[in-house]
């Protein structure tokens, strides 16, 4: 039992066991610390009757104001009157009498409970919570509060007689989470409560009502499972609603990941929804395509493997299950090495897909809108490698040969024009030539100018394959050299071709940099390989484009732009994001060509914006926009404002989207969530108010 | 004009190629970025430089129909990365790259996946490219 | 504020004896010197100290003992350090200086001044005075 230890400005001893101090008291003992104007240590009673300011301070970040107090001599029982408790320096409970038991729990009176701060000039804290007795146990750090009140600038608001609330230094602990309300057009007026539970130290459970004017009723849930090898989270929820009011809908989403042996690791995912309007309707981030997949992967530095199953269900109305690859199998193994005899660099790659439609028809009907065999189903086996080395020749040009050979046996059912079996072989080689400079200027910028060249080899054939993986081609600075620019392996660019681009970046002192990169492809003779909106169509391709500027102040700004001859865009793209302390910004442009191959009826355009800017403070203002240029309208629209300061946080959010179908109608969405800072750990703190004299 | 070519005899990025060891890779993104990278500055042979990085990749869908359904998606990407100098660890050039790529999900749904993979296989091309660039043109800065 | 020392109250008419090792006197201003281990012993209380300097009063009786070079007050289980202490036999009251140390059987006092009242066995320190002391340990 260590001793305790008392510093003054003067002791006195009155008798055998009355020791007096006076002026700047304090009294240490494993941890506490109490300081004090006056303390009387009566040795026989082994109690401290102690005259303030008192602070007596347990650990960091709490501590007890006080008058007056007597207490033991251990500082773990007693009584300190006009009295005041602040936890995690936030929240403070302000009560006439605190009474401190067996070192652990901490009892007030009628107590005045509020993280706000308070100024002289106007004493009404934003929020409190007026309640007749207040304890908090020290070692569970639970708040107990006996009839309570809470005020929201001195006006009662609400009153429940039991309430416990997790003290500020809580992490984890089960119970009630922040309500929220959430207005639709669609559901109504609804309250959403969530209840977290804890089961154990690796799992827990979030259950969640929502309960709408609208006859809505919907339970959410949230579970979650930490393994030493591996988690789980499942999310799901049972509705029923007047916008479907005869069936019961809901939605799960599960996901894992789990470490296996001999580093490989396996992911899984399974989705299911009850209809397709259900994400709409609940706000969720919208799917049209639920993908349920198991995979396997294993990096190392020269070699990747991955095996996977992924089984698809659609959404789309223009799409039917039946004539859609529903299951779909792939193995791939990449292996890379050095090239040896031959030096540089070189790759081998081992691939299996294979897909399958539930439907047996080998001809293509209207059940869906593409023009695939319904039934058709899909085997391939491809194993390709590749080679690359550098030369750097005189004057700084570098030069690279290339190649590429692959080998692709394709196995084709129920589909009478493609049946069978087809093996294609396709080979490619070039030669690239760059030839980078540089300019290093005293005042530090940087710049590199880099003019490359490829010509481009690649067998030509007249195989019937049907082409479905690489029917959507897109064209960038990242296949501009490329010796086969289809995503997939039903479709090999054929033909001689000249590669050509120049890229230039420039790298300022003071962090900001400019890049631009500009391409364009020559074929010998166009063999009509490309649609029109991928812009690789015809004898020349269209000029590719690429600006991007990056400030060291955090925007990013990246365009990308496809011309053809007749200086029409035939595809626009770019992506700003701007992040500064206060204000903030993210915007993206989209103009797409319609384009029957790739299965797009009518154009894309469509702008996008979300902003947010810091009005005072306090005051965050939010703004979200999506325009259509195409069908010439807004096709979503969302306010949002929050309020934040040292003890509440306010989310208000206002949000209308235009989408209309058979399934889904226009739908308003109104939001607000209150958040009391100060109790458990939830969002933290913002600034607080600063006091006029 | 104050330029001069890069990799010529005396240039600032004459012994850049094999004098990188770029990290290895932990995941396909990983994997084709060290791809690229040994391609346009060699496999290491006795580096003196190790280039580390971490990548961030997230798809946004942005054309969205009227009827709801999403039928583009761009895959938003940066790299932050770092070249320290082995014997002496110190960092000698660094930054963050930044692209994006696009893929549509307009067509079946296995033109979806080898879209949206190819995308992932051009951005982690791309932002090589800008790490590459930046390479050469500090390299007179502190490429020994 | 002011210390009980119950130990150390006693009765100051008792006769005072002092030993040292060696003695000067100053018939002028009627004062002794003892210096070398010297001793004051009145009923249970004992002083010592390197050299007390000692006052008469006309009558021939000590009238103030003025103790130097590390002084030691000690009765039963109460007793005092410093570097020096003034014993005013009549008033019996001492005033010890210079990193006090009081110890008084488990709790311990430090400070810089420490005044005793040997008729009331009362005493009170100063000097950002500090102290240990055992919570719990109440008999």
């Amino acid at each position: 039992q260590d001793a305790a230890s008392l510093i003054a400005d003067s002791v006195s001893i009155n008798g055998d066991s009355v020791l007096v101090a006076e002026g700047n008291v304090e009294v240490l003992y494993q941890g506490r610390r109490l300081t004090a104007e006056r303390i009387v240590y009566d040795k026989a009673g082994d109690s401290l009757t102690i005259d303030g300011p008192i602070v007596l301070r347990e650990g960091e970040g709490s501590f007890i104001l006080a008058d007056q107090a007597a207490l033991s001599a251990d500082l773990e029982n007693g009584v300190l009157t006009s009295a005041r408790l602040v936890l995690n320096q936030q929240l403070q409970l302000a009560a006439s009498e605190l009474s401190r038991v067996g070192g652990r729990y901490t009892s007030l009176g009628r107590t005045v409970a509020s993280s706000c701060q308070v100024c002289a000039g106007n004493p009404t804290p934003l929020w409190e919570i007026r309640a007749r007795r207040v304890v908090h146990d020290q070692l569970e750090r639970q708040i107990y509060f006996d009839s309570a009140t809470l005020r929201f600038a001195g006006v009662p608001v609400f009153y429940v007689p039991r309430l416990r609330l997790p003290d500020p230094t809580l992490k984890r602990t089960s119970g009630l989470l922040r309500p929220s309300i959430r207005t639709t057009s669609g559901l109504g007026a609804g309250i959403k409560l969530p209840y977290f539970l804890t089961l154990g130290d690796s799992r827990d459970l979030t259950l969640t009502p929502y309960v709408t004017a609208k006859g809505g009723r919907s339970l959410d849930l949230r579970y979650r499972e930490a393994f030493s090898f591996g988690s789980i989270e499942v999310n799901g929820a049972r509705s029923r609603d007047e916008l479907r009011p005869d069936d019961s809908r809901g939605y799960i989403f599960a996901q894992g990941v789990f470490i296996l042996p001999r580093d490989f690791d396996l992911r899984f995912q399974f989705e299911e929804v009850s209809d397709s309007a259900y994400y709409y309707d609940y706000g969720m981030e919208e799917k049209d395509r639920l993908d349920s997949r198991i995979e396997i992967t294993r990096t190392r530095r020269n070699e990747f493997i991955g095996a996977r199953i992924i089984n698809f269900r659609t959404l789309r109305e223009d799409e039917d299950n039946d004539t859609l690859p529903s299951v779909i199998g792939d193995m791939v193994f990449n292996r890379r090495f050095s090239g040896g005899p031959l030096g540089g660099q070189g790759g081998l790659s081992f691939e299996t897909h294979s897909h399958h439609r539930s439907s047996s028809a080998d001809i293509d009907s209207a059940l869906d809108s593409d023009e695939i065999a319904d039934g058709r189903d899909m085997s391939r086996v491809s194993l390709g490698i590749d080679w690359r080395r550098n030369w750097v020749l005189p004057g700084g040009l570098v030069g690279a040969t290339l190649g590429e050979a692959r080998a692709d046996l394709y196995r084709i059912d129920d589909d009478a024009t493609f049946g069978g079996s087809t093996t294609r072989l396709h080979a490619a080689g070039a030669v690239e030539l760059r030839w980078p400079w540089v300019r290093g200027s005293a005042s530090g910028a940087q710049h590199v100018i880099e003019p490359v060249a490829q010509l481009v080899w690649s067998r030509e054939h007249d195989d019937d394959l049907p082409n479905e993986d690489s029917a959507l081609v897109e064209f960038d600075e990242g296949n501009l050299f490329s010796l086969n620019r289809f995503p997939g392996s039903d479709a090999v660019e054929e033909g001689r071709r000249l590669n050509l681009g120049v890229s230039w970046t420039r790298y300022d002192p003071d962090g900001w940099s400019l890049g631009a990169t500009v391409g364009r492809v020559i074929r010998q003779d166009d063999l009509d390989q490309f649609s029109n909106a991928s812009g690789l169509d015809g004898s020349s391709s269209d000029w590719l484009a690429a600006v991007q500027v990056s400030l060291a102040s955090g925007l990013t700004a990246t365009n990308r732009v496809l011309i053809d001859d007749s200086f029409e865009i035939t595809k626009a793209e770019w992506r700003l994001d701007l992040a500064r302390e206060n204000y903030g910004l993210s915007s993206s442009y989209v103009r797409v060509l319609a384009d029957a191959s790739e299965s797009r009826q009518d154009n894309i355009s469509e702008l996008r914006m979300d902003g947010r800017y810091g009005l005072t403070d306090f005051w965050t203002a939010k703004a979200t926009g999506r325009y259509d240029f195409e069908a010439d309208r807004l096709q979503r629209a969302g306010l949002g404002m929050e309020f934040r300061n040292e003890c509440l946080k306010l989310d208000l959010s206002l949000s209308r989207r235009f989408a209309s179908s058979t399934s889904v109608s226009p739908d308003t969405d109104f939001g607000l969530s209150v958040d009391l800072l100060g109790f458990g750990s939830g969002a933290e703190a913002g600034p607080s108010r600063v006091c006029r004299r | 004009c104050g330029f001069q070519p890069a990799y010529a005899p005396g240039g600032p990025a004459e012994k850049l190629q094999g004098a990188i060891r770029v990290n290895d890779p932990g995941d396909k993104n990983g994997f084709d970025l060290v791809e690229r990278l040994e391609e346009r500055i060699g496999r290491p042979d006795a580096p003196r430089y190790a280039l580390s990085y971490s990548i961030a990749t997230n798809p946004v869908g942005i054309g969205v129909t009227t009827s709801n359904s999403i039928n583009r998606y761009n895959l938003v990407g940066s790299i932050d990365w770092a070249v320290t100098e082995t014997a002496s660890g110190a960092r000698v050039t660094g930054g963050t790259a930044r692209s994006f790529t696009s893929y549509s999900a307009t067509g079946s749904t296995v033109a979806l996946i080898s879209a949206e993979q190819d995308a992932a296989y051009r951005l982690m091309r791309i932002l090589a490219d800008q790490i590459v660039a930046q390479l050469i043109a500090t390299s007179g800065r502190w490429l020994r | 504020a002011n210390v009980a020392f119950d130990g150390l109250r006693q009765d100051t008419s008792l006769p005072v004896q002092v030993d040292a090792d060696g003695l000067t006197v100053n018939q002028a201003d009627g004062t002794a010197v003892f210096s070398g281990n010297v001793t004051v012993a009145q009923g249970t209380m004992r002083l010592s100290a390197a050299e007390v300097l000692v006052e008469y009063a006309e009558g021939g009786g000590i009238e103030r003992l003025h103790a130097s070079g590390g002084v030691t007050l000690a009765s039963n289980e109460d007793a005092a350090e410093a570097r020096e202490a003034v014993y005013t036999i009549d008033s019996g009251e001492v005033v010890m200086t210079g990193d006090v140390l009081l110890s008084q059987g488990t709790s311990v006092l430090s400070g810089q001044k420490l005044v005793i009242n040997l008729t009331s066995g009362t005493g009170s320190m100063q000097g950002r005075v500090q102290t240990v002391f055992q919570p719990g340990s109440a008999p």
